[in-house]
């Protein structure tokens, strides 16, 4: 039996520094090595814009990372989390292209696929941000209304560049 | 067999860019164990491959560039990596230090060392990705400044998770104070080591590397790590880091300029009446849009501004630290804040350490003051004080010399010797490096600090801020009660060699390590423990663990710096200060009448050191203590050993 997924991750893109802290150390977690690049949460960056966006895995409700894979690697863990099974993962990379949002990607190490599995309930990039920019919110309206609060900075720099562009 | 010991990626690449030929190297065991990594490591192979004739521009002189062991590896904050080399404006010690996203990406491409020698034929820059190494053609990014260099290197690698560390127009027209600007705005600032890449015909370093890095014990050292990181967030602190956080070094401008030692008009006085004009508050309301990180770090001084109206319209990009404020600013007496954001980053474009370059322009103001410079050398430029425009002009000026600029491009040391008569009274350097943004009239122990420092004068080799800021357990804890009060006495000389000694050991292992000056200076949280406690659980080094054996890696790294400069000529007499710092009293401020009595300081610092009160060379048996038998060996028959 499954649980049904309770918590995710929700993140406040004016709080991040940009360290890349939460990459470490979710690397740590999942490799054993400090890599940032086989970390499952990526800060991306445009310094230029002063564009610093973490990305993660949203825990979607109809994930379309699961529907992509022709393997049924992307499965349910005990927690309720979609995790990818390394052992079925083909490297195809059809999820990758799948999510739009960019929260599956491919270790570099195991050419295989790489997504947040919440750490089984105790994320390591929650305590290694040391700006309070990562929280563990419920699962409900509420959380993802939070959840959703944190980009909107995003929405306001995009919507200005996209003037920009068109001046 | 690979490296022994983890937390270093284990290969160093010894390039011979004569020939375009990159060798790849498995790290030293002995750099490791003995100078454990960045400027210790750095010190030992500019001794051994540069000598007293090595011209700063010629094939022959090195340019080193080294990471730490805890580069990368989560330590808080070790974002960090270091160039070295013999310096073009000082003709000594060079090094100079970045944070930003570079180290540890090099670190990550497998490379801890990276060692340039000879000159290219043509325009190269250094491409690392995944234990590969090669030189690319970099002819298209020639002529171009910092931040254009970096965007066309990520396009022509479809990459934008390279990181840089590249040189601008000023390093490549040889400006004797170019920097190396890392990740768009930090900058490895000061010595023109970025002048010596140009020499080379080398552009920069690109790297992206996704080969990560071990622990030798993972759980201890992440739990020696998590130590260290309470020690930091102890409540003792939570003021310092707020302030680091909101304010960065700009805060500094405020705090420096009510104790009296924020230089102004071209280090006259110490005391700045618009300071606050160009201070934390006016920054944080104006400008300031938003706060950034070096890599893994939790302090976060760095922020981003952005100019929305008026002459000086730019940005988002890195605003002006402490340094640049005093340069362009109090300085120049020149209380336009977006002029001075500007300066900042037109300097980092062209590639240009704002520190020398600001104080090589109030140095012009000085003359043209004191009538010594007029229209017809200027070119008819007006250097009344906080003439903005002409400022802006200058800086343009120098990073082409051109003008005025091919002289000013020179240092002030250079250029007061190229004009003559009373010049020198107004040229504010020690060993050639034009001074930072403090004043020994109003801090003993920082007269101490500038006179010794193996680069000349700057605060970051042995600055202490226990007396600035009164940290009196701190000083009892390191030095014993009965000492506390006097070092507690910012303007007491006593027992301040002392003091100074044990900063520049300390930093010796922090820029060694290689990790940011936060965390150590000030707060004050760091000590000789912390390398002892995470260093070992790192590397698997099991000597490391021995707090006595970090001092006395500490020692022999500032011996052998100390050494290297020896070799150059460097005595006592050249560990001095510049006349307006040692013997002109401070004529306003709160530091009013305040003057350094420098020589009872360095007498203290020579018998600590272990090192001749006449001379300042060092003692045989010291450096025999510390294993330096090589070193010991060279400075005997140079008679330089005592």
């Amino acid at each position: 039996m499954f649980k049904d997924l309770t918590k995710i991750l929700a993140i406040d893109v004016e709080k991040c520094t940009g360290c890349r802290n939460c990459e470490l150390a979710c690397s740590i977690h999942h490799t054993g090595t400090f890599n940032p690049r086989r970390a499952r949460i990526q800060v991306i960056k445009e310094e230029r814009k002063d564009l610093v966006v973490p990305i993660v895995c949203l825990q979607c409700e109809s994930p379309l990372c699961e529907k992509a894979c022709p393997n049924g690697a992307i499965q349910r863990n005990e927690f309720g989390t979609l995790y990818v099974n390394n052992e079925v993962c083909i490297g195809c990379q059809n999820c990758v292209a799948a999510c739009i949002y960019g929260g599956i990607e491919i270790d570099p190490y195991t050419r295989k696929a790489i997504k947040c599995d919440l750490c089984g309930g105790d994320p390591a990039c929650i305590k290694a941000c040391d700006y309070g920019a990562i929280t563990f919110v419920e699962s409900s309206p509420k959380g993802r209304l939070q959840r959703a609060k944190g980009v909107e900075v995003l929405s306001q720099i995009f919507e200005a560049s996209f003037a920009e562009a068109e001046e | 067999m690979t490296f022994p010991y983890k937390g270093y990626a284990g290969q160093y690449l010894d390039i011979d860019l004569s020939k375009g030929k990159v060798l790849k190297r498995k790290m030293e065991e002995e750099w490791a164990r003995l100078y454990l990594g960045g400027t210790g490591v750095a010190a030992k192979i500019l001794w051994d491959r540069t000598g007293p004739k090595t011209n700063p521009f010629s094939p022959q002189n090195i340019v080193v560039v080294g990471t730490g062991p805890l580069t990368g590896v989560m330590f808080s904050p070790s974002g960090r990596f270091m160039f070295a080399s013999k310096s073009p404006l000082t003709g000594v010690w060079a090094e100079s230090h970045a944070g930003g996203f570079f180290g540890p990406e090099m670190k990550y491409a497998g490379v801890d060392f990276i060692i340039f020698n000879g000159r290219s034929p043509k325009p190269v820059y250094l491409f690392l990705r995944d234990g590969k190494a090669e030189l690319l053609d970099a002819s298209a990014l020639w002529g171009r400044e910092t931040a254009e260099t970096t965007d066309m290197i990520r396009e022509q690698h479809k990459n934008p998770e390279i990181e840089t560390a590249v040189i601008g127009p000023a390093g490549e027209n040889q400006v004797l104070y170019s920097c190396i600007i890392v990740d768009y705005y930090r900058a490895a600032g000061r010595t023109g080591i970025g002048a010596v890449l140009g020499s080379k015909n080398v552009k920069g370093i690109a790297a992206s590397g996704s080969l990560g890095l071990e622990a030798y014990d993972m759980e201890k050292y992440l739990a020696a790590n998590e130590g260290e990181m309470e020690k930091l967030n102890d409540p003792l602190w939570k003021e310092s880091l707020s302030s680091l956080r909101r304010y960065g070094t700009t805060d500094l401008v405020a705090i420096i300029n009510e104790i009296g030692r924020l230089p102004t008009k071209n280090h006259w006085t110490g005391f700045y009446e618009d300071a606050d004009d160009i201070g934390p508050e006016a920054i944080a309301t104006k400008f300031r849009i938003a706060q950034e990180a070096c890599h893994g770090c939790a302090i976060g001084c760095k922020y981003i501004y952005k100019i929305m109206d008026g002459p000086f319209v730019g940005g988002p990009a890195g605003g002006p630290e402490y340094e640049t404020l005093m340069a362009f600013g109090s300085n120049c007496m020149n209380n336009d804040l977006a002029s001075i954001i500007h300066l900042g980053t037109k300097c980092d474009l062209l590639g240009l350490d704002t520190i020398s370059c600001g104080k090589s322009i109030s140095f012009a103001m000085d003359l043209w003051e004191q009538g010594i410079l007029t229209e017809k050398d200027t070119g008819g430029l007006d250097l009344s004080w906080g003439n903005v425009d002409s400022m802006v002009q200058l800086v343009e000026m120098i990073a082409k010399r051109e003008g005025l600029g091919r002289l000013l491009s020179k240092g002030v040391r250079k250029a007061a010797e190229k004009i003559g008569g009373d010049a020198w009274k107004y040229a504010v350097h020690v060993k050639g490096l034009e001074a930072s943004g403090q004043d020994p009239r109003a801090h003993q122990s920082v007269g101490l600090t500038y006179a010794t420092n193996v680069r000349g004068a700057d605060h970051l080799r042995s600055l202490s801020s226990l007396e600035e800021l009164g940290y009196p357990e701190i000083v009892t804890q390191r030095f014993g009660e009965e000492k506390t009060e006097a070092i507690l006495d910012i303007m007491s000389p006593r027992h301040k060699g002392e003091l100074v000694w044990d900063m520049e050991d300390l930093y010796a292992i922090v820029d060694s390590a290689v990790i940011c000056k936060y965390g150590t200076m000030w707060p004050p949280v760091f000590y000789f423990d912390t390398f002892s406690n995470v260093i070992t659980p790192l590397t698997g080094m099991k000597e490391w663990s021995d707090p006595k054996y970090v001092r006395r890696t500490a020692e022999r790294i500032s011996h052998l710096r100390r050494a290297f400069n020896h070799r150059l000529g460097i005595t006592r007499k050249e560990e001095t200060l510049p006349k307006r710092l040692l013997q002109d009293p401070m004529p306003t401020g709160p530091s009013k009448g305040g003057l350094p009595d420098l020589a009872e300081m360095l007498d203290e610092y020579y018998d600590f050191r272990g090192c001749d009160r006449e001379t300042g060379y060092p003692r045989k048996e010291k450096l025999l203590e510390l294993g330096l038998d090589y070193v010991a060996k060279d400075l005997e028959q140079r008679k330089m050993l005592r």
